[in-house]
């Protein structure tokens, strides 16, 4: 074999693999990459974000990001790890749990679909005021009913509760988003595989188990790296909530970077810590990757 | 592969076509500013002011959500607002390079000194005007004040006895909002006014790290003391009510007194209850009866941007607003607000009535949120929220706060 | 071993299975319900009790808002940046994981990557420089533009969500394609994208609410200029800094966002058919 020289057939097939991504790597140039390296420059500067003139620091907010210890960044990507590991199992669990009951064959399925979806869409502000309102008013009622004490703590006042009430409101906010995934997902396995298992005298969970579970992992792959980006860029549901309260509790890695970007007037430090968590995210992601496919392909 | 090619054409056409300037005729003013509660009054300011002057014309944009943030945005990508709005005292200073310095205009002399106070940078540069002017303080509720036989407390012992009293008597004494960082910088700059003859002076300290709660008892005492009389006798979860849970609980007679607030939440309980007889006054925040003042002046700003391609016209609006006879009358009929003027009526609400009377008689004290920054004010909540959590104690809370007074607003900033 | 239950059973399970499921429905969409519940009340009632049912229902919330926010006009403008922006997503999208999948080479694992990072990029980090650079090269402030902008952020999550299914479309498909002469554009074109019926569904349905509903984005964007503002900014507009019409912002939120729940409820009856299913019968 050649490999100085492409053969004409790889050489036009390179052709062809770069025209049809071309259109995709422009946009994505165009409204992601660009911008996230102009803003990475900042990083490189001290700069409070409204000033006509950032002055040039070199490494100095990377310093001060290791050197310092920055306990706040640091508190703010453990409460984000542990949001997303919750976030991850409780999303999955639930939408693959319901989609697979919302595809099964009845007169109100599509309804109820539509029904499981509506919290995806509602805006934040109003996901926020309303829940404030349950967590308040509607538990004060049912601690009247019921008299348990579970109402009666204190959901969105104390740091630790805090958290949990962000996972289960979070949850219950974006769970469309991945019911509708897999959705998509059983719809694909062939009716004849299931026919087939149930004629060989399979129960309910063990073709679950051993049939749709296994045609499913395309869409877990998906499912899991989407609910996994999204978790670790959880922001949000926390700004509409607890606005990183109380007390601080429920600071998430980009909320904590939006704090000190625009609150706090240090867009430099903010970008460099930006440029951090994207590191991180990106090897944590790569690696989850790397495990779901090689799965998948043993399969 | 040729339709693919197609499509990008059509891309490539329709970048090319808005590369086209739009060009506009008269002058133009790009007004982006916070606040769109009252976006129906300044529409009808706009209206008014194109019969005066029919070739300017108004471009009003508003937001709450994300302003600084946009306005940040705006300003980097070369898109300054010819009038956008930040926060007064500390922000100033932030905005400089971008606001124009008005001292001397008709706007700028027809300003109430206490607004104005709040809008000066370096020598007596005046960087911003308001919208409205502010009250803060506390609000009680006359009738159940009256129906217990008891006057409104004006020392924290006097305070402490009022909500005995109170909760003896079946009602919720105070509600406080302590969901809300904000609430904390409001209830706080009673206590600074009180701790020091110059708060100024006093936060200026604090911001370069040479003063200490510890040495201010109004701060290291009466203020922790006034929280922890605001929990014991305040709602079910402090940490949970935020001002709509406020409102409802004051609005409704459950709760006697609300903390953290000021002018802006009348509307709204008089929504709840229009009969409701609000009571205003000053915090109890020393043994002396004298201490307890109310806050006037405005923690808002209106910056005009000194780059502006129209700043003439900018300025002829801006001094119409604050001098032209319908301009003054806006801010009580037309807008509800406190007027930022001088040489204006008064408006018919409850709150500003008293406000104003409480302010000629007992004098206002000095507006000391402004002069630390929102961020400083954000974490110093959250400081104290941690306190109320019990995550930390009172000599840690004040270390933090200590620290961060230093680190977001010291020297370097 | 005969498992088969008896009809009996069946029916019991049935009935069962659908109580529950319904149960847990309205539990589900309660918030939701309070939502349009007050969004139906005077203010003083939303002031007073959120979770108390209206005393009587007040429609001149919807009367008021819907002139005052230019219901229609908006309508329009939404209806602009929705379509462009899916139109861009789905064509790009599809057309770049076809070869991605196809083609395993490393040039391709690279594409992919590079395609789909940006889904790890938190939008507040880049929020200053983006509107700095779409202001330089003239995309903000129109309908189009903004629109143009969507398939930028699209084009991550939906080149991801094809690439995994397209794992399902057998390559002997367009193979024996291309042994009929066909290009690779036209067999992708002819072939493969009637085949992707159920992905196509899906990220139209996932896009057309995040597009239809996304706040930040348009608020960058389009915020300044009054002819090209999407529903939802005019809907925040109601939104104070301490004072919020809570009767008119939720009557313009549900407002805002139905017309997108209409779609769903339309479009994703067509999540339906295996795409190997469909496969077959081609």
């Amino acid at each position: 074999m050649d490999k100085k020289s492409m053969s004409p057939m790889n050489r036009k097939a390179l052709k062809e693999t770069l025209l049809f991504t071309l259109p995709a790597v422009v946009m994505v140039l165009i409204a992601i990459y660009i911008p996230f390296v102009m803003s990475g420059y900042y990083s490189l500067t001290e700069w409070n974000g409204i000033s006509r003139n950032p002055v040039f620091i070199g490494l100095n907010n990377f310093k001060t990001i290791f050197s310092s210890g920055s306990p706040e960044f640091v508190n703010a990507l453990v409460f984000t790890f542990k949001y997303s590991a919750l976030f991850i199992v409780f999303s999955n669990v639930l939408a693959l749990a319901l989609a697979v009951a919302l595809t099964k064959e009845f007169k109100l399925a599509n309804f109820l679909r539509g029904m499981f979806f509506l919290p995806y869409i509602m805006s934040m502000t109003i996901v926020g005021f309303i829940w404030k309102f349950i967590f308040t008013q509607g538990f004060e009622k049912l601690y009247e009913l019921t008299g348990w004490g579970i109402w009666n703590l204190s959901w969105l006042g104390d740091g630790g509760l805090a958290f949990w009430s962000l996972v289960i409101v979070g949850t219950w906010q974006s769970l469309g988003f991945y019911i509708v995934l897999y959705i998509a997902g059983l719809q694909a396995i062939p009716k004849e595989v299931m026919e087939a298992a149930s004629i060989d005298g399979a129960t309910g969970s063990q073709r679950f188990f051993r049939v749709t579970l296994p045609l499913l992992g395309p869409s877990i792959t998906t499912c899991m790296f989407m609910s996994l980006t999204n978790s670790l860029k959880v922001f949000d549901i926390i700004l509409a909530l607890t606005k990183g309260g109380p007390g601080g509790a429920t600071y998430s890695a980009t909320l904590d970077i939006y704090r000190e970007a625009f609150q706090n007037n240090n867009y430099g430090l903010g970008s460099a810590k930006a440029i951090v968590f994207f590191v991180i995210v990106l090897v944590l992601t790569q690696v989850v990757l790397k495990i779901f496919e090689s799965r998948e392909v043993q399969q | 592969m040729k339709k693919l090619l197609c499509l990008l054409l059509a891309v490539a056409t329709v970048l090319a076509m808005s590369v086209l300037p739009a060009m506009a005729e008269g002058a133009e003013i790009n007004m982006f500013i916070s606040s769109p509660e009252y976006a129906d009054a300044v529409n009808e300011l706009i209206a008014a002011y194109k019969e005066v002057a029919p070739d300017v014309t108004i471009n009003y944009e508003t937001t709450q959500n994300d302003y600084p943030t946009l306005l940040k945005t705006r300003i980097n990508a070369g898109m300054t607002p010819d009038i956008f709005s930040t926060t007064s005292g500390k922000e100033i200073a932030d905005y400089a390079e971008y606001s124009y310095n008005f001292a001397g205009s008709p706007a700028a002399e027809a300003m109430d000194p206490a607004v104005s106070a709040m809008m000066v940078y370096g020598d007596g540069e005046i960087h911003g005007f308001a919208l409205k002017g502010n009250y803060f303080g506390m609000l009680y509720n006359k009738a159940i004040f009256e129906e217990v036989g008891i006057e409104f407390p004006r020392t924290l012992d006097a305070f402490e006895a009022a909500c005995e009293k109170l909760s003896e008597a079946g009602y919720q004494p105070v509600t406080t909002g302590f969901a809300e960082w904000w609430v904390f910088k409001h209830v706080m700059q009673h206590f600074l006014d009180a701790a020091s003859d110059d708060p100024a002076a006093l936060v200026a300290a604090f911001q370069k790290g040479e003063a200490h709660f510890k040495d201010y008892p109004v701060l290291y005492d009466n203020f922790f003391r006034f929280i922890d009389l605001c929990v014991k006798y305040g709602d079910n979860k402090p940490l949970e009510t935020d001002l709509a849970g406020e409102d409802a609980a004051f609005g409704a007679g459950k709760a006697a007194m609300m903390t953290g607030q000021g002018a802006w939440v009348e509307a709204d309980v008089l929504a709840i209850d229009d009969a409701l007889q609000i009571g205003f006054a000053g915090y109890p925040v020393t043994d002396d009866p004298a201490k307890s003042q109310i806050i006037g002046g405005s923690d808002q700003a209106l910056r005009i941007n000194k780059d502006s391609a129209n700043l003439d016209a900018v300025m002829d609006f801006v001094n119409w607003w604050y001098t032209s006879d319908y301009g003054k009358a806006w801010f009580c009929d037309v807008a509800g607000v406190i007027p930022p003027i001088t040489d204006a009526k008064v408006a018919d609400m409850q709150i500003i009535q008293q406000g104003s009377e409480l302010s000629a008689t007992d004098g206002a004290a000095a507006l000391s949120i402004c002069y630390s920054s929102d961020s400083f004010n954000q974490a110093m909540g959250e400081a104290i929220q941690a306190y109320i959590g019990g995550t930390i104690d009172k000599d840690a809370c004040c270390a933090q706060i200590e620290a961060k007074w230093v680190e977001l607003d010291g020297a370097a900033q | 071993m005969d498992k088969v239950q008896s009809p009996v059973r069946r029916i019991v399970t049935h009935t069962l299975f659908l109580v529950v499921i319904v149960l847990l429905a309205c539990l589900y969409i309660y918030p939701v319900f309070l939502m349009v519940c007050n969004s139906l009340k005077p203010f003083k009632e939303i002031l007073t009790n959120v979770l108390a049912l209206p005393s009587h229902l007040e429609w001149a919330n919807y009367s008021y808002v819907i002139e005052k926010m230019e219901y229609f006009r908006l309508f329009f403008n939404n209806v602009v940046i929705t379509l462009l922006g899916i139109l861009g997503i789905v064509a790009f999208s599809s057309m770049a994981a076809y070869i991605l999948d196809r083609r395993q080479t490393r040039v391709t694992k690279a594409l992919h990557t590079f395609i789909i990072t940006p889904m790890l990029i938190p939008f507040q980090t880049i929020m200053i420089t983006l509107l700095k650079f779409m202001n330089i090269i003239h995309l903000n402030g129109t309908t189009w533009g903004l629109g143009i902008q969507y398939w930028g952020f699209g084009i991550p999550m939906a080149t991801f969500i094809y690439f995994n299914f397209m794992k399902s479309i057998p390559s002997e498909i367009d193979e024996s394609a291309m042994i009929d002469g066909a290009t690779t554009f036209q067999t992708y074109v002819r072939i493969i994208f009637p085949l992707l019926k159920t992905v196509t569904a899906t990220v139209v349905v996932l896009d057309v609410m995040w597009i239809w509903n996304d706040f930040l984005l348009p608020l960058l964007m389009v915020n300044s200029s009054p002819s090209s503002k999407t529903l939802v900014l005019a809907a925040y507009n109601f939104v104070g800094s301490l004072n919020t019409k809570w009767h008119y912002a939720l009557a313009a939120m549900v407002l805002a966002i139905l017309p997108s729940v209409i779609v769903f409820v339309f479009l994703q009856r067509y999540i339906v058919d295996g795409v190997v299913a469909g496969a077959i019968k081609g």
